[in-house]
């Protein structure tokens, strides 16, 4: 188990340094000069300069030969991605272009926004995917079997975009009852304790804050719980159908134990594991999601960010926001799969 | 031959059912699927209407303009003011119905090339890294294999010390390396201490033409190639490197790579399609290598191997007719998959250049507009998108139950 643990730990270095790589790779692909590219053509000669220096354009992308060739051992290693990796291991992720801000202090500012609605959107999925997987299961080749099959193919095949427009169209524009976008109405203030704006409104008492709050949240919380709720049905139901043929469900039933504590204290247990890793995988679609309904809802998160500095072209911000998600999408997968050791004894086992 | 014939004659009464292949049972099985059916027919609509379309309806979108008949709403019957409008119109005035047809030509190549791509790299990856983790290369391969390996990695000295010829010298090392293992195999101890010392001595040699330091680090480098190419490695390295590629760009979620790839590149239908096309090669590639483990595990390919059937003959007699059921099945979700990436990207501003109708773009055009309720704008690119979207997924589901019996619930 140990053993089994140290060595997934150490296979997520290479990943890493392989996301890191592919990171600093994507200004190559600006067509042109990427310093002209960043300000634009009418860039002065000094900002161009500016730019150069900052993201050590002058110097070679991996490693300095003609350094090399003049006796230079430290000049050969000296190089843009070498830099770049130093600035990394320093939590350092460059300064926007256009605000001169860094990078990191904005992201930390940005994500908690992004963290609250990516945690409401999976409670929402788990809450509709697993009780409707199990149901759908259990109640196989019935009409609310085939409802839920049907629902979920629509959910897996939604454009949340599309959905979040239509969100917006029906309860705000039409209905008027919700608001467009945003994250408080101004005038309401919360006092930020975590940023969660939900939880700092509970922990600190202010009821009308926590209405407000959740009234800007939920319809961007349900756009973005939309796909990965249709996968969890979908895994839950597969997985549950699977452990009900084994043998030992047919002998507890035999033994006339009632259909709830078969299908929760037998099936699920088992039927648990795949899920898991779904819900797993469904972390980082989430955070990628995040992207376009923060866009639509206006959410001042990281996704609505990387929007803006998509059309800002202020490519240190899409860099940085990449390589965050990347990392935690890379350490949610790790836990899984830890979890998963842990959960089934026969892993560790291999 | 004769013997054989009679047999089958004898066994005629027993096996009623005439021979059918695989191919006709599942499409037999697909007919009969309901779900699938309806799948098929979605497909098969928004393929006919958007290659029509773009065959015989031409359509201009640089001169479709008329603000006389902007945003307006469905109109099922012409009047002597407006015309037909069955979608309604956009803030331009132009026919929605007319651009969605039309747009489903740009959404849907958009998918198609993107999983053709996908598919043919990452399935030509996974299906050598699979066949060659499960089955011994023979000489040549390896010699092969070894010899571009050698050549892949002398390009770094001869990169540092700009001298081209030592690529081509440690090509010959690693060729080296296959024959002194099949003709000297007695005297396998010695060459932990021959190709090191050879390989530092065939970059640090050249090396010290151009400096000290340049011999002096290429030495280094020639040592540590010298030292992987000792031995040669087998088709499990090669199946190593390639899956560790493929969990990098797997370590980004879904479509954030290709919309980072193409913020990067600026937008375009073509990169898009690139971008998404990428981003979904380690799928196919992990599909194509665990397909192909489990196939070459089976008695059919084992016999093949033990007759001396040659390895091209056994991976496209015996082992890719048996992969292609899942890749299939992969392969039309996959389509759906990239036509939302896709459509996403348009939204987002990333994929077709306005005024070229696209789904997305359509949507992100008239999200803007969103507060005058004109919901018709919003309405029928996105239904579209998902009508098109579970066709591909309805017809993936289906085709898997239609393909693959055993794993049918």
């Amino acid at each position: 188990m140990g053993r089994y643990i140290l060595r997934r730990l150490l296979s997520v270095i290479p990943t890493l340094i392989g996301v890191t790589l592919v990171i600093f790779l994507f200004q190559r692909l600006i067509p042109g000069d990427p310093a002209v590219a960043m300000l634009g053509e009418r860039a002065t000669e000094e900002n161009i300069a500016r730019i150069r220096e900052q993201f050590g354009l002058d110097r070679p992308s991996f490693l300095d030969r003609d350094a090399l060739a003049e006796g230079d051992l430290a000049g050969f290693f000296d190089s843009q991605y070498s830099r770049y990796f130093g600035r990394l291991m320093r939590f350092d992720l460059g300064e926007s272009i256009h605000r001169r801000i860094p990078v990191a202090e904005t992201l930390k500012e940005r994500f908690p926004a992004t963290l609250e609605l990516s945690l409401l959107s999976m409670s929402i999925a788990l809450l509709i995917g697993i009780p409707a997987g199990i149901a759908s299961a259990s109640k196989r080749n019935t009409a609310l079997d085939g409802v839920t099959m049907v629902g979920s193919l629509i959910g897996v095949s939604m454009p949340i975009f599309w959905l979040g427009i239509m969100e917006i169209m029906l309860f705000s524009v039409f209905l008027k009852w919700l608001p467009t976008g945003g994250r408080l109405p101004t005038g309401v203030e919360i006092q930020s304790i975590t940023n969660l704006l939900l939880l700092d409104s509970l922990l600190t008492g202010n009821f009308a804050g926590f209405v407000a709050a959740l009234k800007h949240i939920i319809l961007p919380a349900v756009a973005l719980a939309t796909i990965p709720a249709a996968i969890i049905t979908r895994m839950t139901r597969s997985s549950m159908l699977d452990v009900l043929q084994e043998d030992y469900i047919r002998t507890a039933t035999a033994k006339g134990l009632s259909l709830k504590v078969v299908l929760f204290r037998h099936a699920l247990k088992n039927a648990f594991l795949p899920v898991i890793t779904i819900i797993g995988l469904q972390a980082g679609s989430l955070l990628a999601g995040a992207v376009l309904t923060e866009t639509i809802f206006s959410w001042p998160g990281i996704g609505k960010w990387v929007y803006d500095s998509i059309l800002g072209r202020d490519y240190p911000i899409v860099q940085g926001v990449t390589l965050l998600i990347a990392i935690i999408f890379l350490f949610v997968n790790l836990v899984v799969d830890l979890s998963y050791a842990i959960l089934d004894p026969r892993i560790s086992l291999e | 031959m004769e013997e054989t014939k009679f047999e089958i004659n004898g066994l005629e009464d027993f096996a009623v059912r005439e021979h059918r292949s695989l191919w006709i049972d599942a499409w037999r099985r697909l007919v009969a699927n309901r779900t699938a059916m309806v799948g098929l027919i979605v497909v098969v609509l928004f393929l006919l209407s958007a290659t029509f379309a773009h065959f015989f309806w031409d359509y201009e979108p640089k001169i479709d303009l008329d603000y006389g008949a902007k945003l307006l709403p469905p109109q099922l019957i012409a009047t002597e003011e407006v015309d037909i409008h069955l979608f309604g119109t956009d803030k331009l005035g132009r026919d929605i119905f007319r651009r969605t047809i039309h747009g489903g030509w740009n959404s849907l190549r958009v998918g198609l090339v993107a999983v053709s791509i996908s598919l043919l790299v990452g399935g030509i990856l996974g299906l050598l890294a699979g066949f060659f983790e499960s089955i011994h290369m023979n000489f040549w391969e390896s010699f092969i294999l070894m010899t571009l390996l050698g050549f892949a990695l002398g390009m770094l000295p001869a990169w540092i010390a700009r001298q081209f010829f030592q690529a081509i010298l440690f090509a010959l090392l690693g060729a080296g390396s296959v024959v002194f293992d099949r003709y000297l195999n007695g005297k396998k101890k010695h060459r932990l201490y021959i190709f090191p010392a050879l390989g530092a001595m065939l970059a640090a040699l050249p090396g010290l033409m151009v400096g000290p330091m340049v011999a002096l680090v290429c030495g280094v480098v020639g040592l540590l190639i010298g030292l992987l190419l000792s031995k040669p490695v087998g088709g499990e390295l090669f199946s190593n490197i390639v899956m560790r590629i493929m969990d990098i760009i797997l370590s980004f979620p879904s479509y954030l790579l290709a919309i980072a790839i193409v913020a990067f590149l600026g937008p375009g239908l073509e990169k898009g399609m690139i971008a998404i096309g990428v981003v979904g090669i380690p799928v196919y590639a992990r599909l194509a290598r665990s397909a192909v483990m489990s196939v070459t595990q089976k008695e059919y390919v084992l016999a093949s191997h033990a007759v001396g059937e040659s390895h091209s003959r056994m991976l496209f007699r015996h082992v890719l007719p048996n992969i292609l059921s899942p890749i299939i099945v992969q392969a039309t979700m996959g389509l759906a998959n990239a036509i939302l990436s896709a459509a996403a990207l348009g939204f987002l501003g990333l994929g077709a250049i306005p005024p070229e109708p696209e789904w997305g773009a359509m949507l992100g055009d008239s999200y803007k507009y969103l507060s005058s309720g004109a919901w018709w704008a919003v309405l029928f690119p996105g239904l579209a998108i998902m009508l098109s979207v579970l066709g591909f997924n309805l017809l993936g589901d289906g085709l898997r139950d239609a393909l693959d019996p055993k794993i049918r619930l």
